[in-house]
């Protein structure tokens, strides 16, 4: 299990991140702090540049500007093997599990402890049975995703992510297409293996029920930038005209869904 | 880690030190394979020297609990550090171990 011993100070830092898709900013020099055993909430629009966030601090994308530290390493800067080792020491699950659907429970949680240990086959079943019961699927080794329910599929997903102990759990919209009662025995999980096991936790998510349960701080993302970062109470109480919109679920407001930005002339290319 | 064992009476004790996890939990499980074919069936095995356990290290101790009560023997554990205690409980585990606040107290309860 985790549980490490958690200092207060920073196991994620951006500073002046900046990242261009196309010519297009998606990211705009954002700067953040994400401190060991807190979990961490990024919301935002659709399209608001919270997913990319997410991948630049997993290193699965680089930044073309600022640096990404990981526990005081710039992931940035590193070669491939380094970020790999850096790469053990995290979880991630993605908002459709990516279970592969030809191997079942058992194997799919096994393969991050097959690929990246020496441990014998034995201890591997343990492990998978330990960490099936802290999901509550204990009993469900020989199921394949596709006899198990998208919740139950979450939740294997997220037994795979704690597989190797990793300090850090990133999710990506982990309530998405589920039911209130599911999410919320999804975000429960969450809360407890990030108070029970200190696990540091980045949420990704647009579903606020999830992110007023869940964090211990909030971060509002809009167009490529941090528009607020505070707690629950601070961002309930925001009098920012964004996350106010963003809350509430208001169709006018500051956020434009219609993009005003582009007319009929770039449309239809004249 | 470090691995040292202590033979007293019909009881062996082993002591680690050190953090037990991905990269080292084999060598315990090495020593434990030895304890196993030498037939000692009665077991402590002494954290004081424990600062951490992963899954792997949890993992092992629950296989070497399974092979003693296969062959009729027992585990017990002592002189565990709280934060360790810390990981059997959110774990559930310390209901499936005996735990002992020091080696004398383990030996007795065989």
């Amino acid at each position: 299990m985790s549980v490490k011993e958690c200092k207060a100070e920073s196991i994620i830092s951006l500073r002046n991140v900046s990242k261009f898709f196309q010519g297009k900013t998606v990211i705009d020099d954002v700067n953040l702090d994400i401190y060991c055993g807190e979990t961490f909430v990024i919301m935002g629009c659709s399209g608001s540049g919270k997913s990319t966030l997410l991948r630049l601090m997993t290193g699965a994308i680089r930044p073309d500007k600022g640096s990404v530290a990981l526990k005081g390493r710039d992931i940035a800067k590193i070669s491939s093997e380094e970020l790999d080792e850096v790469r053990k020491t995290f979880g991630m699950t993605f908002q459709y599990s990516a279970l592969l659907d030809s191997l079942n429970v058992e194997e799919n949680i096994a393969l991050p402890l097959r690929e990246h240990t020496q441990l014998a086959e034995e201890i591997i079943k343990i492990i998978i049975k330990m960490k099936l019961s802290l999901v509550g699927l204990r009993g469900y080794e020989e199921y394949y995703p596709s006899q198990i329910s998208g919740g139950m599929r979450k939740r294997v997903g997220l037994a795979r992510a704690i597989a190797l102990d990793p300090e850090i759990v990133f999710y990506d919209e982990p309530t998405s297409g589920l039911d209130p009662v599911v999410g919320g025995v999804i975000d429960k999980l969450i809360k407890d293996l990030s108070v029970k096991l200190m696990i540091t936790s980045v949420v990704v998510t647009h579903d606020m029920h999830s992110v007023f349960e869940i964090a211990d701080r909030i971060s509002m993302i809009h167009k490529g930038k941090v528009v607020e970062v505070g707690t629950p109470e601070d961002i309930r109480n925001s009098k920012n005209e964004y996350i106010r919109q963003f809350i509430n679920g208001s169709p006018s407001g500051p956020i434009d869904f219609f993009r005003e930005d582009i007319g009929m002339e770039d449309v239809l290319d004249l | 880690m470090k691995i040292r064992e202590e033979k007293l009476n019909d009881a062996v004790i082993c002591i680690l030190e050190g953090e037990i996890n991905i990269n080292n939990s084999p060598d315990l499980r090495k020593a434990f394979d030895g304890l196993i074919k030498r037939n000692e069936k009665k077991l402590v095995v002494d954290f004081s020297g424990v600062s951490y356990i992963d899954s792997s290290g949890l993992a092992t101790l629950i296989e070497m609990f399974q092979r003693l009560k296969k062959i009729g023997g027992a585990l017990r554990f002592s002189n565990m550090e709280q934060k360790v205690k810390n990981i059997f409980e959110v774990t559930k585990l310390h209901k499936l171990f005996e735990i002992f606040d020091n080696r004398e107290a383990a030996l007795k309860d065989f």
